[in-house]
């Protein structure tokens, strides 16, 4: 019977998916999958919603509604996958009494996957972010920061493969340039390496040797700079086989998530939902393994 | 010929059907706002309840009193606020300063745009020095040469703007150009200058750039926010006037 429930449900999406085509219906959807992405960026500390009073965000924001909302999510699709592109510290009193504390307290709670690391992330040191590591459930991920003399070595990792429904899902982290961000003794040794350099060999690595079906990169470089500054659109045109970045530290508010194209002309997305926790981000992604559909190429709705 | 069609593309479903790797056939990317028609989650709720009530209680702790509000626009290029601000840090940084290097500073100057919020009259709490002073700023100390000195004059002249100045800087904008004195001395051209700002002006924030690339810098490890608090906790009551320190004598004349 559950199955049956099952079968039917998944031919009606399928159906649709197809846009009226002519496969086996009941047959493609066994084959269709279906993974969610859901991300923040730059939340700075902001537990608690925005008071009445705020003239910009008013009764907007609050962890304990994000909850909610990805508690609902989850249970549409349980494969899901929560992630935050960085700057999870400073900006409310949280952070100054607490150090980062409650924050992670909360987002190991709501089951988050993976966070990158943000300038701020540094703001009571390298010292203060390890302290708090305890605290937090989930993997920091960081390619092109080099921790190997400091004490965040081995506690912080390139990238991480998720697997979920038999899909394979790279996500590999990336920081921005500290020089005239972070204070040296906030950061000590800790060595910024090129991340053009490094994204391109992390999403050869995830594609090509670790055959993810997914690669996700984790940014906080940043969404675009009028100079010539690396960004996530600069990235995304000089990089291949990645299928999105979600980005941080412009704190850039994106009426819907930016399709660019790929060194190789293909598109892809780049995302980024603004900052203080005010907007969750998600992107859906479909696969199917009926070569009459995955022949047509992928179709991007934003 | 359609029923060719149909009937090769029924085949290779079929031959898809074992073997074939899953491939990307729809993206669909979308944003929730996070607002109060989402219910809070209960769990969520029980763990912050504690460290907000310890926040809250910290937050409201009254530390000093100020029988005036203080605003930052509520002069011409000089405000209450401002001077009070360049005066408490003046006062918390220098015995720092001299003990490190046995010299004082000549005076204070910080960024209109930096005074982030107002104190009205009343008790001062916690939360009014953070709200004053939200960012992680740090005091530091450059040494400056008299020609950065003259830059930076020219700089408030252009800006036309309250930027906050210590009680040892003072500048007259005059019909001929301006007449400034620093502890009531006129500018020394073979001398340098201690003037302390935060790390955020010192990197050129809000385009100081006369700071950039100084003589000596001396970094305090002394937070802004932590020296208006010490400030406000050692004062019972908060004394602050307009005194003219950087003022337009072009338009008194007139």
């Amino acid at each position: 019977m559950k199955r049956r429930n099952f079968i039917q449900k998944s031919t009606a999406a399928t159906a649709f998916l197809t846009l009226g085509g002519f496969s086996l219906q009941s047959f493609a959807s066994k084959n269709s999958k279906h993974i969610t992405i859901l991300h923040t960026n730059d939340v700075h500390s902001h537990i608690d919603p925005f008071p009445s009073t705020d003239s910009r965000y008013a009764n907007m924001g609050g962890v304990a509604r994000r909850a909610t909302l990805v508690e609902a999510i989850r249970k549409e699709n349980p494969n899901t996958l929560l992630l935050d592109a960085g700057d999870i510290f400073q900006g409310t009193p949280y952070f100054n009494f607490y150090g980062g504390e409650l924050e992670f307290k909360l987002m190991s709670i709501m089951k988050y996957d993976a966070a990158t690391i943000g300038n701020h992330d540094f703001d009571n040191g390298i010292d203060g972010l390890f302290a708090q590591l305890p605290h937090a459930q989930f993997d920091f991920l960081s390619a092109n920061y080099d921790f190997k003399n400091t004490v965040l070595n081995s506690n912080v990792k390139p990238y991480k493969i998720f697997i979920k429904d038999g899909i394979k899902i790279g996500v590999f982290g990336l920081g921005i340039e500290l020089e005239g961000l972070v204070d040296p003794k906030m950061h000590k040794e800790t060595l910024y390496l090129d991340p053009l350099e490094i994204a391109q060999d992390m999403s050869r690595i995830l594609k090509e040797e670790e055959h993810c079906d997914l690669v996700i990169c984790l940014s906080h470089l940043g969404y675009h700079y009028k100079s010539d500054k690396i960004s996530d659109l600069v990235l995304a045109s000089k990089t291949k086989n990645i299928d999105l970045i979600i980005g941080g530290h412009t704190h850039t508010f994106l009426p819907k998530p930016t399709i660019a194209k790929n060194s190789v002309g293909e598109n892809m997305l780049v995302n980024q939902v603004g900052c203080y926790g005010l907007n969750l981000g998600r992107i859906d992604f479909y696969f199917d393994s009926d070569k009459s559909l995955a022949s047509k190429g992928k179709s991007i709705i934003v | 010929m359609k029923k060719i069609i149909i009937s090769f593309i029924i085949f290779s479903t079929l031959l898809s059907c074992k073997s074939q790797a899953p491939k990307l056939v729809k993206i669909e990317g979308k944003q929730t706002i996070i607002n109060e028609t989402i219910t809070s989650d209960k769990t969520i709720e029980n763990i912050i309840e504690p460290y907000r009530e310890k926040v809250e209680k910290e937050m409201t702790t009254v530390i000093s009193y100020t029988p005036i509000n203080l605003y930052r626009n509520d002069g011409d290029l000089e405000s209450s606020l401002g001077n009070l601000m360049a005066d408490l840090c003046y006062e918390r940084a220098n015995p720092v300063f001299n003990a490190r290097t046995g010299k004082n500073i000549d005076f204070a100057m910080f960024n209109y745009g930096g005074i982030r919020a107002g104190i009205s009259k009343g008790n001062i709490t916690n939360e009014n020095a953070f709200n004053l002073m939200p960012f992680e700023n740090s005091l530091v100390v450059v040494e400056l040469t008299s020609e950065k000195i003259k830059e930076l004059v020219n700089y408030l002249i252009e800006e036309n703007t309250a930027h906050p100045l210590s009680k040892q800087f003072n500048l007259a904008v005059t019909e001929n150009g301006y007449n400034l004195k620093i502890n009531n001395v006129p500018l020394d051209n073979s001398k340098t200058y201690f003037v302390l700002t935060s790390d955020y002006l010192q990197t050129g924030g809000d385009n100081m750039n006369f700071f950039k690339d100084p003589v000596n810098i001396h970094k305090l490890d002394y937070k802004v926010r932590n020296a208006i608090i010490d400030y406000f906790k050692e004062k019972d009551t908060i004394k602050v006037s307009l005194d003219g320190r950087f003022r337009n004598e072009k338009t008194l004349k007139n």
